[in-house]
C-alpha cells in the first residue's frame, strides 16, 4: 500500500513519521497528494478514503498507530460530508489531528471546519512546500492556516463566533427534535421516536422556527445545518 | 496636545500618529520625513484625540499604539470602523499580550509592527499599508493563528456545554452568577429550594465541577453566562 518515493540522499535517519490518512472523493486528488506526501522522508500515507464512512473505518483499523493525521477534503459531499466527518473524528479519535483541506474555500466553510474540530485548514492552492510543512505542524497539533491571506482571520473568527452564538439559541431537546426532523419524519413519528406526544413536538418546532427566524420546517433545518447546530446524517 | 501640521503635499500619504510617548511620535515623524510621499499631518497622545483627529484630518494611514491612556488602541480601531473611517491602520506597539495580534486582525487592521522595528522598517510598513498591502511578519501571523485555534476550541466547548443545559438550568446558572444563595434563587425563580438544589446538582454534573465557585469559574471561562443572559445578541465586530 505504501508508495513511497525514495529521493536519494534526502532520507534522514530516525525522523518521527507522520502517518497521513487521505480523505477526498476524487481519486486523482488522492493520488496527487500521495505522491507529494510520500516524496518526503518524514511523511507517509497509510490510508485513503473516498467517503466519510470509509474514513472512519480506516481510522478505526489504524487507530493504534502513532503519528496518525487525517487530511479531510471539504469537498466530501452527501449527508455525511466533510464537516460531519471532522466532528466524528474529533469525538471518536480525540488524539488524531485533523486538517481540513479545500480549494478556493470561503471563510464560512473554513470557520465551520474549525468550529467542528479541525486543527487547521490548508488550501490546495498553497505551494507544495508550504502544504507539506502545514502537515508537519498539524501533526504537532499546531494550528495551521496555509494558503490564506492574513485578513481572512477576521471573517473566519466572526464565523466561528456566530456558530457558537447560534448554538446558544437552541436547547439540547430542541436540537434533538430538529435533528430527527431533518431525517424527514412527521411530528407524530418524531414524537414516537423520542417518546413524547405529537403536540409537544409541534410546540417545540414552533419555538425552534421562531428562534432561528425560519417560517417552515425546511427553513429551520437548513438554517440549523448551515450554522452547525445540527449535522445532517448525524445520530445524536 | 492636538498637533495639526498643515502639509503642502496633497498627493502624498497623510499619516496620523497615535502614541502616548512623544519619543515614539518623533520617531515615526522622522521615518516619514525621510521618505518622499509620506507626511505626518497630526499627532495624538490618547485614544480620544486619535478619534477626533481621524475625523477632522481624514488621514490615509493611522500609526497606532495599542496601549494608550483612556480608551485602548483596539477600541479606537473598533470605533473608527463604526465611523466608516477609510484610514488604514498600522499598529506599532510593544505589547506582549498574546491575543493582541489576533484581536487586531479581527478588527481589520492592515499591519502590525513591533516597536523594536527600525525607522526604515516603519517607513516601509507605512508605505506598504498605504498601497493596500498587509504587513504582518510570519511569526506574528502564526501567533494570531494559534489564538484563532484557541478561539475555535473554546467556541466549540461553549456550544457543547450550552447544548447540555436545559432552559431551566440556564436560568438557574444565570442567577447563580449574580451571587445569589440557593434560597434567594428559589425565591427569584418561584421554585422550592430543593428544586433549585437539584438543578444546581445537574449543572455541576454537566459542567463537570464539584463546587459553586468551580461552576461559576467554568461558566465564565466558557462565556456561558454572557450567552445565556444575552441570547441571540450576535453583534458583528465592526471592521473596515
Amino acid at each position: 500500500m505504501k508508495n513511497r518515493i525514495d529521493r536519494g540522499g534526502s532520507a534522514r535517519p530516525s525522523l518521527p513519521v507522520v502517518n497521513v490518512v487521505l480523505v477526498d472523493p476524487l481519486s486523482v486528488v488522492r493520488s496527487g497528494l500521495r505522491l507529494l506526501i510520500c516524496g518526503e522522508p518524514d511523511l507517509t500515507v497509510v490510508g485513503e478514503a473516498a467517503t466519510a464512512d470509509e474514513a472512519l473505518e480506516t481510522l478505526r483499523v489504524l487507530a493504534r498507530r502513532a503519528g496518525l493525521l487525517a487530511l479531510v477534503g471539504l469537498n466530501l459531499g452527501g449527508q455525511r460530508d466533510g464537516y460531519w466527518l471532522i466532528r466524528e473524528i474529533r469525538e471518536s479519535f480525540p488524539s488524531i489531528p485533523v486538517i481540513a483541506c479545500g480549494a478556493n474555500s470561503d471563510a464560512i466553510s473554513i470557520s465551520r471546519a474549525l468550529f467542528f474540530g479541525a486543527d487547521g485548514f490548508v488550501d490546495k492552492t498553497a505551494r507544495p512546500g508550504d502544504f507539506l510543512h502545514a502537515i508537519r505542524r498539524g501533526a504537532r497539533r499546531e494550528m495551521v492556516l496555509e494558503g490564506l491571506p492574513p485578513d481572512w482571520m477576521a471573517p473566519i473568527a466572526d464565523g466561528i463566533g456566530r456558530h457558537r452564538d447560534r448554538a446558544a439559541v437552541l436547547t439540547g431537546r430542541e436540537r434533538e427534535i430538529l435533528t430527527v426532523a431533518a431525517e424527514g419524519l412527521t411530528s407524530r413519528q418524531i414524537g414516537s421516536r423520542l417518546g413524547v406526544r405529537e403536540r409537544t413536538v409541534t410546540t417545540h418546532l414552533f419555538r425552534i422556527y421562531r428562534k432561528l427566524g425560519a417560517d417552515s420546517r425546511v427553513g429551520a433545518i437548513a438554517a440549523a445545518a448551515r450554522s452547525g447546530i445540527i449535522t445532517m446524517g448525524a445520530r445524536e | 496636545m492636538l498637533d495639526v501640521m498643515p502639509t503642502g503635499d496633497q498627493q502624498g500619504v497623510r499619516v496620523l500618529v497615535v502614541d502616548d510617548h512623544p519619543m515614539v511620535r518623533t520617531m515615526v515623524r522622522l521615518a516619514c520625513d525621510e521618505r518622499n510621499g509620506l507626511a505626518v499631518v497630526g499627532e495624538a497622545g490618547n485614544g480620544n484625540e486619535a478619534l477626533e483627529l481621524a475625523a477632522s484630518l481624514r488621514p490615509d494611514v493611522i500609526v497606532l499604539d495599542l496601549i494608550l491612556p483612556g480608551i485602548s488602541g483596539l477600541e479606537v480601531v473598533g470605533r473608527l470602523a463604526l465611523e466608516d473611517s477609510t484610514a488604514r491602520i498600522l499598529v506599532l506597539t510593544a505589547t506582549d499580550e498574546k491575543t493582541a495580534v489576533f484581536e487586531a486582525l479581527r478588527l481589520g487592521v492592515s499591519g502590525y509592527v513591533e516597536k523594536t522595528a527600525s525607522v526604515d522598517e516603519i517607513a516601509d510598513a507605512i508605505e506598504a499599508v498605504a498601497r493596500g498591502e498587509l504587513v504582518f511578519s510570519k511569526e506574528l501571523e502564526r501567533q494570531a493563528q494559534v489564538q484563532l485555534g484557541e478561539f475555535a476550541k473554546r467556541a466549540r466547548e461553549t456550544a457543547r456545554a450550552l447544548a447540555r443545559l436545559t432552559p431551566r438550568e440556564r436560568q438557574v446558572l444565570a442567577v447563580l452568577a449574580e451571587g445569589l444563595s440557593t434560597r434567594q434563587i428559589a425565591k427569584r425563580l418561584g421554585l422550592s429550594a430543593r428544586t433549585v438544589e437539584s438543578h444546581i446538582g445537574n449543572i455541576y454534573e454537566k459542567l463537570d465541577v464539584r463546587t459553586r465557585v468551580q461552576a461559576l469559574y467554568r461558566a465564565a471561562g466558557l462565556g456561558l453566562v454572557d450567552l445565556i443572559t444575552k441570547p441571540g445578541d450576535q453583534q458583528e465586530r465592526g471592521r473596515q
